[in-house]
C-alpha cells in the first residue's frame, strides 16, 4: 500500500466525489408523474448517491488499502475490521444485467469456454475479468478473494477461477448444508473454527494485528443496518404497501455492499423513516392496491421495469420476497457476547443454506405475515439451489395454504433466455386468476 | 466374468439378509454402511431416461440428477431400505431435500456433507463430528454395527482401494489386455458390489487379463463418468486405449497411492476422504487437479486428454477451461467434448474425437 495512493484516496473521498456528486444530482432531471405509481421514493437520490460513490471511490481504492472481492453471503464484517475495500462481484452483475449488458460481458467469457449454461452472474464477472467491460468504468483488481458457500456451491467454483485469472489467494468459508433439521453443531463449530483461521490468514495477508474492538463496532453497525433493513421490509406487511418488493430489489444494494459501514446504517435510517411516513399517510406504492403478491428467487433485473409497470397494471404488488430477506433473517443471532459463534450461526444457517422443508415454512410464514393472495417463483435459469424445487414448492403453496402461484422461467442477467411475450401472457393470465378469485371472496360470506 | 445388474444383485443381497442403500453420488463413507451389513447400490445412470423428472426438475438440470429423481419417481428404488444422498453440487443438494420434503418419501433419507476446499485438521475435526452423526442416523435406519465391523469395513475399503490401483497401474503400464468397454464394466461394477466381492472380481479380472494393452492411442479421459452408454465400445473401434481417468465416477473415488496413517477408525474413515484425488465437487483448487491429470497423462505415457463435460454440470464446466488451457500451456492436447447420457454416440462427437486423434504429435 503507498501513501500516495491513501492521500490519493482520501482527497477523493472527502473533496471531489462530494463535489462531483453534488454537482450530478442538482443536474438530473426528476421524472414526471406515473399515475400507475405513487410518488417515488425521495431516498433513491440518496440510494443513487451512495451506490456511485461506493463504485466510484473503489476505482482509488488500489493501492490506498487492500481490496477484496467478496460473495453477497460471506461474513464482511471481518474484512471490515482489517479496513478491506470490499467489492460484490454478485452485485456489479445485478447493476450488468439491469443495464442489459450481461450477454455481451458474459460472451468475453463464453469465448474463452465458459459455457454459457453456467450461472450468469459468474459469467459476467468473469467476462468482466478477462476484458475489463464493466458499466461502471472500472473496478479494482481485488488482492484477495473471500468467499462464502452459502449461498451456492457456484460461488466457490466462479472465485475458483478469478483466483486463479489474478493469481491471488482465495479465502473460502465453508458452510455446511443443514439438512433435516438435526444437530447442527458441528457444522457451526466447523464454521467458527474456519472463522478464527481466517482472521489469522487475514493478519498475515493485511499485516496488521486484529482489532477486536473495530470488529465489534463493525458487528454492531452490521447487526443494527440489518435489524434496519428488517424494518424497512416489514412496512410493506402495511395495506397499502408503501413500495414494492421490486423496489426493496433496488433498496437492498447498501445492505449487500455496504453492510458494516456507518453509511449503510445512515441510509436505512432514512428509508425507513421516509416508508413509516408514508404508511401514517397513506401512500400507497401502487394506487388501488388489489393483489397483494410473494415474489420467490432473485429478481430479472434486466426486466424489473417492464414487470413493475406489467404488475402494476394489474393492480397486483409484490409485498415480499425470500430474497430481500435474507439480508434480514438472522440478523437477531448477531450475540456481540460471542462474535465468532453468532457470525457462524448468522451465515451458516441463511435459508439458502438450509433444506426445502425449511423453504417451504419460510415461505408460508411470509405469506401469513405480509397477507399475500398469490406467489409469483422467480425459475432462476443460472441458480440452482434457489430454483430446483420450485416446481414441487409451488404446488405445496397451492395445496396447503392455498396460495395461487405461478412459476416464471427467466433468469438474472440473461436476457438471451427470456421471452417477454410468455411471460406476459402467463403473468396476464395468473392476474385474471387472481381476480376471480378476489371477487368470489369478496361476494362470499364473511365469517365473524 | 458377467455382473448382475444392480437391482438383480440388490435383491440378493437382501435374500442374504443384508439392508440395502439407494445411494447418489458421489463420495461418501462406504465403510460405515457395510459395517451394518447395509449394502450401497449406487444411482449414476439408471438406463430409463429422466423424462419422468420433468414435472418436477427445470430441464437445465444434468442427466445424474434427472435420471435418478426418474428412477425413484418410478419405483425403481424400492427395494433400498433408506436413501442416502452425498452433498457433491447444488442440483444434487436440492434432490435430497426435494425427495423427502416435497415429494414425501417416507423411507429414511441420510445426507452426507464432505468438506469442501479443505482438507486441513479443521476439516477432519468437522468430517469426524459429522461422521458420527451421520453413524447414529445409520443406527436408526439399519441398526447398530456389530463389535469390530467398522474396523473390518475400514480393510475391506482398503483391499478394494489397493485392488483398484493395482488395476489402474496395470493399465497406465500397458500390461491390461482389456477393451475400455470391458475395463469400466469391471471398475463400475464397484457401485454396487459388497466389497469383499468387488475385490475378489478386481483382482481376478486383472490376472486374467494380464499382458499387453491392446493396440491404440492412449488417452486420458476425464468428466464425470464415461457416458454416453456407446462410447466405449465406439472408443474400442477407433482405436483409442484409455489409459488413465479423473472420472468423477472412477479414478477419482480411490486414494491413489499410500494411505494416509491410520487413527481412531472415525478419523481413517475421514482421512480417506480427505485423501481422494483432486476433484470439482469437493472444490479443490484447479492446480492440484490439473497437476493431478498432469500426472495421470506423464505416468501412462498418454498423448492427450479428452474430457466429456457432462451438459449442466457446473462444477465440471467451471474447471474445464482453466484445465484445458493449463494441459496446453504444458504441451499436453486436450480436447473437449459436451455429452450427455444416452445409448448412441452423436456422430459429431465421433468426428471430432477422430480429428483429434489425427492432429496428435
Amino acid at each position: 500500500m503507498s501513501a500516495f495512493a491513501r492521500l490519493r484516496y482520501r482527497f477523493v473521498r472527502d473533496a471531489l466525489l462530494p463535489a462531483a456528486l453534488a454537482f450530478k444530482g442538482g443536474r438530473r432531471k426528476s421524472r414526471p408523474p406515473d399515475p400507475l405509481f405513487g410518488p417515488p421514493l425521495k431516498s433513491t437520490a440518496d440510494l443513487r448517491r451512495i451506490m456511485a460513490r461506493h463504485y466510484a471511490l473503489a476505482r482509488h481504492a488500489k493501492g490506498a488499502m487492500p481490496v477484496a472481492w467478496v460473495t453477497s453471503g460471506a461474513p464482511v464484517e471481518l474484512l471490515r475490521a482489517f479496513g478491506f475495500y470490499t467489492v460484490y462481484p454478485e452485485n456489479h452483475s445485478a447493476l450488468c444485467g439491469a443495464r442489459k449488458l450481461g450477454p455481451e460481458i458474459s460472451a468475453e467469457a463464453e469465448a474463452r469456454g465458459y459455457s454459457q449454461d453456467l450461472c450468469s452472474y459468474a459469467r459476467v464477472d468473469l467476462g468482466h475479468a478477462f476484458s475489463g467491460r464493466t458499466p461502471v468504468g472500472s473496478l479494482p483488481a481485488p488482492d484477495l478473494l473471500f468467499c462464502t458457500n452459502n449461498i451456492c456451491q457456484t460461488v466457490l467454483y466462479w472465485f475458483k477461477a478469478l483466483s486463479r485469472e489474478h493469481g491471488i489467494p482465495l479465502i473460502l468459508l465453508d458452510t455446511p448444508y443443514l439438512h433435516g433439521g438435526r444437530d447442527e453443531t458441528p457444522a457451526f463449530a466447523y464454521v467458527e473454527g474456519q472463522l478464527r483461521g481466517a482472521v489469522t490468514d487475514l493478519e498475515r495477508f493485511a499485516r496488521k494485528d486484529f482489532d477486536e474492538k473495530r470488529f465489534l463496532q463493525v458487528l454492531e453497525s452490521s447487526r443494527r443496518a440489518s435489524q434496519l433493513w428488517g424494518g424497512v421490509l416489514e412496512t410493506l406487511r402495511r395495506r397499502p404497501a408503501p413500495m414494492t418488493i421490486f423496489d426493496a430489489f433496488v433498496h437492498l444494494m447498501p445492505i449487500v455492499s455496504l453492510r458494516g459501514l456507518p453509511v449503510c446504517e445512515r441510509y436505512y435510517e432514512g428509508l425507513l423513516a421516509e416508508l413509516r411516513d408514508r404508511v401514517e399517510r397513506g401512500v400507497a406504492a401502487v394506487p388501488g392496491e388489489r393483489h397483494r403478491l410473494l415474489w420467490d428467487n432473485i429478481a430479472i433485473w434486466f426486466a424489473l421495469g417492464p414487470l413493475a409497470r406489467l404488475f402494476a397494471e394489474h393492480g397486483a404488488v409484490p409485498v415480499v420476497a425470500t430474497y430481500t430477506h435474507a439480508w434480514a433473517e438472522t440478523a437477531h443471532q448477531m450475540d456481540l457476547q460471542d462474535p465468532f459463534g453468532a457470525l457462524a450461526r448468522t451465515y451458516g444457517g441463511i435459508f439458502l443454506n438450509r433444506d426445502l422443508a425449511h423453504r417451504r415454512a419460510f415461505l408460508e410464514t411470509l405469506a401469513r405475515e405480509y397477507a399475500v393472495d398469490g406467489a409469483v417463483l422467480h425459475s432462476a435459469r443460472s441458480c440452482k439451489p434457489y430454483s430446483i424445487g420450485q416446481y414441487d414448492l409451488k404446488q405445496s403453496l397451492m395445496d396447503v395454504p392455498g396460495i395461487p402461484s405461478v412459476v416464471l422461467e427467466a433468469d438474472m442477467t440473461d436476457h438471451r433466455v427470456w421471452s417477454e411475450a410468455q411471460a406476459r401472457t402467463r403473468l396476464e393470465a395468473f392476474f385474471e386468476a387472481l381476480e376471480g378469485q378476489t371477487i368470489r371472496n369478496s361476494s362470499g360470506p364473511v365469517n365473524a | 466374468m458377467s455382473t448382475p445388474s444392480r437391482r438383480v444383485y440388490a435383491l440378493e443381497q437382501k435374500s442374504r439378509g443384508r439392508k440395502v442403500a439407494a445411494v447418489f453420488p458421489a463420495r461418501y463413507p462406504a465403510e460405515l454402511l457395510w459395517a451394518r451389513e447395509v449394502c450401497p447400490v449406487e444411482v449414476w445412470d439408471p438406463p430409463a431416461g429422466g423424462q419422468a423428472a420433468q414435472a418436477h426438475l427445470q430441464a437445465n438440470v444434468c442427466s445424474v440428477v434427472q435420471r435418478g429423481l426418474s428412477l425413484w419417481l418410478s419405483g425403481g428404488t424400492e427395494v433400498a431400505d433408506f436413501l442416502l444422498f452425498s452433498h457433491t453440487c447444488d442440483s444434487l443438494q436440492n434432490l435430497s431435500t426435494l425427495v423427502p420434503h416435497l415429494l414425501g418419501e417416507k423411507r429414511p433419507c441420510l445426507f452426507f456433507y464432505p468438506p469442501k476446499g479443505r482438507r486441513d485438521d479443521l476439516a477432519e475435526r468437522y468430517l469426524v463430528d459429522h461422521l458420527a452423526g451421520l453413524s447414529e442416523r445409520l443406527d436408526e435406519a439399519a441398526g447398530r454395527a456389530g463389535e469390530g465391523a467398522l474396523e473390518r469395513a475400514v480393510a475391506w475399503g482398503e483391499a478394494r482401494g489397493r485392488a483398484l490401483n493395482d488395476l489402474y497401474d496395470a493399465r497406465a503400464a500397458g500390461g491390461l489386455a482389456a477393451s475400455n468397454e470391458d475395463f469400466y464394466a469391471s471398475v463400475r461394477a464397484c457401485e454396487y458390489l459388497w466389497p469383499e466381492e468387488a475385490v475378489q472380481r478386481l483382482e481376478a479380472f486383472r490376472r486374467e487379463r494380464s499382458g499387453p494393452s491392446p493396440p491404440g492411442v492412449p488417452l486420458v479421459f476425464s468428466g464425470v463418468l464415461p457416458q454416453p452408454a456407446g462410447l466405449l465400445a465406439r472408443l474400442d473401434g477407433l482405436g483409442v486405449r484409455i489409459v488413465e481417468d479423473d472420472f468423477l465416477a472412477c479414478g477419482r473415488r480411490f486414494v491413489r497411492g499410500a494411505l494416509p496413517p491410520a487413527g481412531e477408525v472415525l478419523s481413517t474413515v475421514a482421512r480417506r476422504l480427505l485423501a481422494l484425488p483432486p476433484c470439482s465437487t469437493a472444490g479443490s483448487p484447479v492446480s492440484d487437479r490439473l497437476d493431478f491429470l498432469a500426472r495421470l497423462a506423464g505416468r501412462s505415457s498418454a498423448r492427450g486428454v479428452v474430457f466429456l463435460s457432462l451438459k449442466f454440470c457446473e462444477p465440471e464446466l467451471f474447471d474445464v477451461p482453466a484445465l484445458a488451457e493449463g494441459l496446453r500451456s504444458r504441451g499436453v492436447p486436450c480436447l473437449v467434448l459436451e455429452v450427455e447420457m444416452g445409448g448412441e454416440v452423436p456422430a459429431q462427437t465421433l468426428t471430432r474425437i477422430e480429428a483429434f486423434l489425427e492432429t496428435l504429435p
